[in-house]
């Protein structure tokens, strides 16, 4: 700050150039196409336009604030000259704690795009120190976004522009040559999306703008006032979490011929995972400070974290380890090794010894020897020692009688010199209570986390953000789906995958929209009971035998009865009817086949005409379906 | 003109009959695919659509074909199979692996048969091959490696899927559902079941991972529908070499579908399963009595083959006892009938024809024990008779407790028709009280 004062400072002279391109009677400003600025005492003058880039009066006189200038006006009689700007953001303004998602070391010059809303858009223009230049790292390196202008970048100039692209890590490490190959597609990619947002633009410009967040470029509008910007770390999360493309979604797009159906399914598509995970932000930041704590302390901790499946659980926790190795890789935390094993992709409890032996050290040993090894890692002290982070997903199937793979896996970061942290997920809350015996249980702790099943409203903004803009589905129709699935499950899978089969319904009737019919055929496809269609193609024989059945079990009183009972009721039923009266042998077929496909339930076969049985569906289905014949 | 000299060439009646069986075995063991599918042509459009996606544009996918026995979804998967295999684009990118419940009995050989299947053998390394464990890894970590641009895509087809969900923790499907639903190498997961309740046998976190799509294969058939597959199964191609041959072949089996008595047999048929494996089974029956003597199908044909699958096998057997074998089940009856349903043992039995032997008979001597016993036993053997549940083997045999797995109308129908039956015997049966 006192730098700030001691300082000479220059006067500069602004003034018009040209005559006012527009004046709008309501406002009454006139806006201007250009800006010359004059410093006094020095002969020559710059000129800002709009479009340009330029850098802005701030606290900081050595790194002033960058902008892009969108309009240039005068308010009221000539009197304020104004400027509606883009702010950019430099790397020294970002929180580093946001910085290091990054996933490399930003180049000290580069900027990144400015989406918060919090900052006055409007600047007075006599702020504006002079244009600058900024070079879209997007549009050279398309794939990453990564500056390789090193050369030009000394110079103090120029700038680097690139998106705020923060939990892109993968792409990233990515190697040279492959992106090499990418290129041409890419930048195709860009210009169709780009055409594609003009045309959508002009359509719905005034809608979009509050919910566009894809195009960061285009994005307009936010506020920042020059005089006391701080970027706080909640402005940043704000971005942090606005939902990317998938990868998968990506590739589709450079196809030229792809139209918004193609790509809506593909984004759907749970496999599909986007770089950000909506609705989970709370759960995001517990578990990353709970492991970034124990890597910066060095010490080891375990963790639990349940919840049904589809709510995110192994997604959340395998995002906050790649932000943590992304990190360490830049120096921010102690580097650390991650080791991930689930309980389901392995054969046997103990091969989870062998397993997390391998991963950690690529030495194959048979579980016993394994799990010696890792004791032995885990309770001596050695130099250099690094922490270890272990994920152990569908951690339930890990138990065993004497639960020793448990107790061992709980009991190793509470050693001293394990430097261990044990990530558990189950999905039973209280699988800790209910299974694990006390001292499993009481070694696992009390670090608990549940993630809930997503409300309604929390499917409904998945499935929007994975869609992002694309205007795939009529909001009725989506809201139906999230909280149909809300009501069952709450589970994110079902929701993509009951959408993805919707869009294919609409793709297949051409209808622009997914609207509530195909929504309701793609529900009724997945959820309804086929037993009273399955009931109702039966053959003549087999209904006959299901009303034979119902009819002994009313006699009885009983739900079960023997084959041999059913067919007496059977054999009259033929006969009034008219048919001829069923054998023996026939009987037991047609029992056996409604047995196949579990309308009915029997005991095994061998028993002949003893076998009992049951009905494996309601009475009332039953009845109901053959009556509407 | 040569062609169609050959049409209009007259072939020995031998050959044409000859012609006439190859073609129509083939149908009906099911050698040959339909032409087109019949029936099924939405679920045949949905799933070439979704197999296509996998093996064009390597989108993961997992289905369900659900169907009771012989609806015909092994026929619409490989019909399917047949229809994307003329594409050269998806022939030289699907990789296939065909499972079996039935053979693949656990996850440790099903795990082997897709290595074996994927040719992935050599690469799992000189050592023949790894331990389960070591395999699954193995397995997992290949496919990991994929993605959806540069890896072949690979269908899994499970047959007989429910029997897959038996298996311990369910560690196949939960890795190939988990596969399919994440950023790996693309699959494709058909299961085919006759079992509508096969969601409910998936474990949770196997069913979450499942994408819920379902094809319900469900016959709507009518008789009239029916009866016109039935002329379409027999009748013979336009290319038979002998046109002339062919016309009054095919003439033949229309007057058959027309005829009254076959009609009904066929509406018999119809009423007891709608599917066309059964009535595969009936057709070969009277094809098989075609001959040069007979080179048509009668409908005395299918009255005899229909009463040759309609029999009843229990009944059947019945004729082939012996008089004495024969009066120990009607005793059994008639113990069934006093105590309800009570299981008995060989001494109530024996006592019970020895009333008999007492009170009516005049063709009948009492027998020594052994030999009622032997009598007993071969029933046994025959598993006209099974002992009753909890009966432990440390009984005597002649007081252990046994039941009857006869129906009384299998033995009275048994009664009617046993050659030289002594009169009093039959008395004896039908008599209401012992």
């Amino acid at each position: 700050r006192m730098k700030y004062f001691t300082r000479l400072r220059v006067k500069r002279i602004y003034e018009w150039r040209g005559a006012p391109i527009g004046f709008n009677r309501k406002l009454k400003t006139s806006e201007y196409g250009s800006l010359s600025i004059r410093v006094e005492g020095f002969p020559q003058t710059t000129v800002i336009r709009a479009g340009q880039h330029i850098l802005i009066e701030g606290d900081d006189d050595d790194n002033p604030y960058v902008a892009r200038v969108l309009r240039l006006f005068a308010d009221g009689r000539g009197a304020q000259k104004k400027a509606v700007v883009q702010w950019f953001v430099r790397v020294s303004e970002v929180p580093p704690s946001k910085l290091k998602l990054l996933g490399r070391s930003p180049h000290p010059q580069e900027v990144f795009f400015y989406e918060g809303r919090s900052c006055e858009d409007e600047v007075n223009a006599e702020s504006v120190l002079r244009p600058v230049q900024v070079t879209n790292a997007a549009q050279l390196h398309s794939k990453t976004h990564m500056l390789t202008l090193t050369k030009r970048l000394n110079e103090k100039n120029y700038l680097l522009f690139s998106q705020m692209n923060l939990l892109d890590g993968q792409l990233s490490s990515d190697e040279d040559e492959e992106e090499e190959e990418f290129v041409p597609s890419r930048k195709e990619l860009q210009s169709s999306d780009e055409e594609e947002e003009e045309d959508e633009e002009l359509a719905a410009k005034k809608s979009r703008r509050s919910s566009s967040s894809h195009t960061k470029q285009k994005t307009r509008t936010p506020k920042k006032t020059p005089r006391k910007v701080s970027v706080s770390p909640v402005l940043v999360q704000l971005e942090l979490h606005v939902p990317k493309f998938p990868a998968a979604g990506q590739a589709t797009r450079s196809d030229p011929s792809c139209s918004s159906f193609l790509s809506a399914p593909l984004r759907l598509h749970v496999s599909a995972v986007p770089e950000s995970l909506p609705c989970r932000e709370q759960e995001f930041q517990d578990i990353y400070s709970f492991v970034e704590s124990k890597v910066l302390d060095g010490t080891g901790g375990c963790m639990y974290v349940s919840g049904v499946p589809g709510t995110g659980k192994t997604a959340t926790v395998q995002e906050v380890m790649r932000c943590l190795q992304l990190a360490a890789e830049q120096d921010e935390i102690p580097p650390f090794v991650y080791v991930q094993i689930n309980g389901m992709k392995m054969t046997d409890p103990h091969q989870a010894y062998a397993q997390i032996l391998q991963k950690l050290t690529g030495q194959k040993a048979t579980a016993d020897h394994a799990a010696a090894l890792l004791e032995k890692r885990f309770s001596n002290p050695a130099p250099r020692k690094e922490t270890t982070v272990l994920l152990v997903d569908e951690l339930d199937l890990l138990w065993t009688r004497k639960q020793n793979v448990m107790y061992n896996l709980f009991d190793w970061p509470t050693r001293r010199h394990a430097r261990l942290v044990v990530l558990a997920i189950a999905n039973t809350m209280d699988l800790p209570e209910r299974i694990l015996i006390n001292r499993v249980a009481s070694r696992l702790g009390l670090t608990r986390m549940s993630f809930q099943p997503y409300s309604f409203k929390q499917l409904q903004q998945i499935v929007t953000s994975r869609l992002n803009k694309l205007k795939a589905f009529e909001d009725d129709a989506l809201q139906l789906v999230s909280r149909k699935v809300a009501a069952l499950s709450g589970d994110a899978r079902r929701c993509l995958d009951i959408c993805r089969r919707a869009t294919e319904i609409c793709e297949r009737s051409a209808a622009g929209l997914v609207g509530m019919s195909h929504v309701m055929e793609a529900l009724d496809e997945m959820f309804s009971s086929p037993y009273v269609a399955a009931i109702r193609s039966t053959s003549t024989q087999e209904q006959l035998f299901l009303r034979a059945v119902i009819a002994e079990f009313r006699r009885l009183g009983l739900e079960e009865a023997t084959f041999q009972q059913v067919l007496v009721q059977h054999q009259a039923l033929c006969r009034v009817e008219g048919l001829q009266p069923v054998g023996v042998s026939e009987g037991l077929a047609v029992c056996r086949r409604l047995g196949a496909c579990r309308l009915l339930l029997l005991e095994p076969s061998r028993l002949g005409v003893l076998q009992r049985l049951w009905l494996n569906v309601s009475q009332d289905d039953v009845l109901f379906a053959l009556k509407a014949d | 003109m040569s062609k169609r000299k050959a049409k209009d060439a007259h072939l020995p009646i031998g050959e044409c009959i000859s012609q006439v069986h190859q073609i129509l075995r083939k149908r009906f063991c099911h050698q040959q695919l339909p032409v087109k599918p019949e029936g099924v042509e939405a679920q045949h459009k949905h799933l070439a659509e979704l197999l296509k996606r996998t093996a064009v544009h390597g989108e993961s996918n997992s289905v369900l074909i659900v169907g009771p026995r012989g609806a015909g979804k092994t026929m619409l998967l490989k019909s399917v199979l047949r229809e994307l295999s003329q594409e050269t684009e998806v022939q030289k990118n699907l990789l296939q692996v065909h499972l079996n419940g039935l053979l693949q009995t656990d996850d440790r050989i099903a795990l082997k048969e897709i290595t074996r299947q994927l040719q992935l053998e050599n690469v799992v390394g000189d050592k023949v091959f790894g331990s389960f464990a070591e395999n699954l890894t193995f397995l997992l970590d290949a496919l990991k490696k994929g993605d959806r641009s540069s890896s072949r895509p690979v269908l899994f087809v499970l047959d007989e899927f429910d029997l897959f969900a038996q298996h311990k923790n369910q560690t196949l499907l939960y890795n190939l559902f988990d596969v399919s639903q994440s950023a790996q190498a693309p699959v494709a997961v058909v299961g085919l079941t006759c079992r509508l309740d096969v969601l409910e046998l998936l474990e949770k976190r196997v069913k979450s991972r499942f994408s819920h799509r379902q094809m319900h294969l469900l016959s709507k058939l009518t008789f009239p529908q029916y009866l016109e597959r039935i002329r379409d199964q027999l009748s013979l191609p336009d290319d038979f070499p002998d046109g002339k041959f062919a016309q009054e072949w095919n003439a033949g089996v229309t007057t058959l579908c027309e005829d009254k008595s076959a009609e009904e047999v066929l509406q018999r048929y119809f009423n007891s399963s709608t599917d066309f494996r059964s009535l595969h089974t009936l057709l070969m029956l009277c094809l098989s009595r075609v001959s040069v003597a007979r080179p048509s199908i009668t409908p005395a044909d299918l009255l005899d083959a229909s009463r040759f699958c309609l029999a009843d096998a229990n009944a059947n057997m019945l004729h082939g006892l012996s008089i004495l074998e024969l009066c120990l089940i009607i005793a059994m009856k008639h113990l069934n009938d006093v105590y309800e349903g009570e299981p008995f043992n060989l001494q109530m039995v024996h006592n019970e024809f020895k009333k008999f032997l007492q009170r009516k008979s005049n063709s009948m001597y009492n027998f020594e024990q052994p030999v009622i016993m032997k009598a007993f036993e071969h029933l046994q053997q025959l598993e006209l008779i099974q002992p009753a549940d909890g009966a432990s083997d440390k009984t005597q045999r002649e007081f252990q407790l046994m039941r009857l797995m006869l129906d009384h109308s299998q033995i009275m129908e048994a009664m009617q028709k046993y050659p030289q039956c002594p009169t009093d015997v039959k008395q004896w049966a039908t008599s209401a009280f012992a």
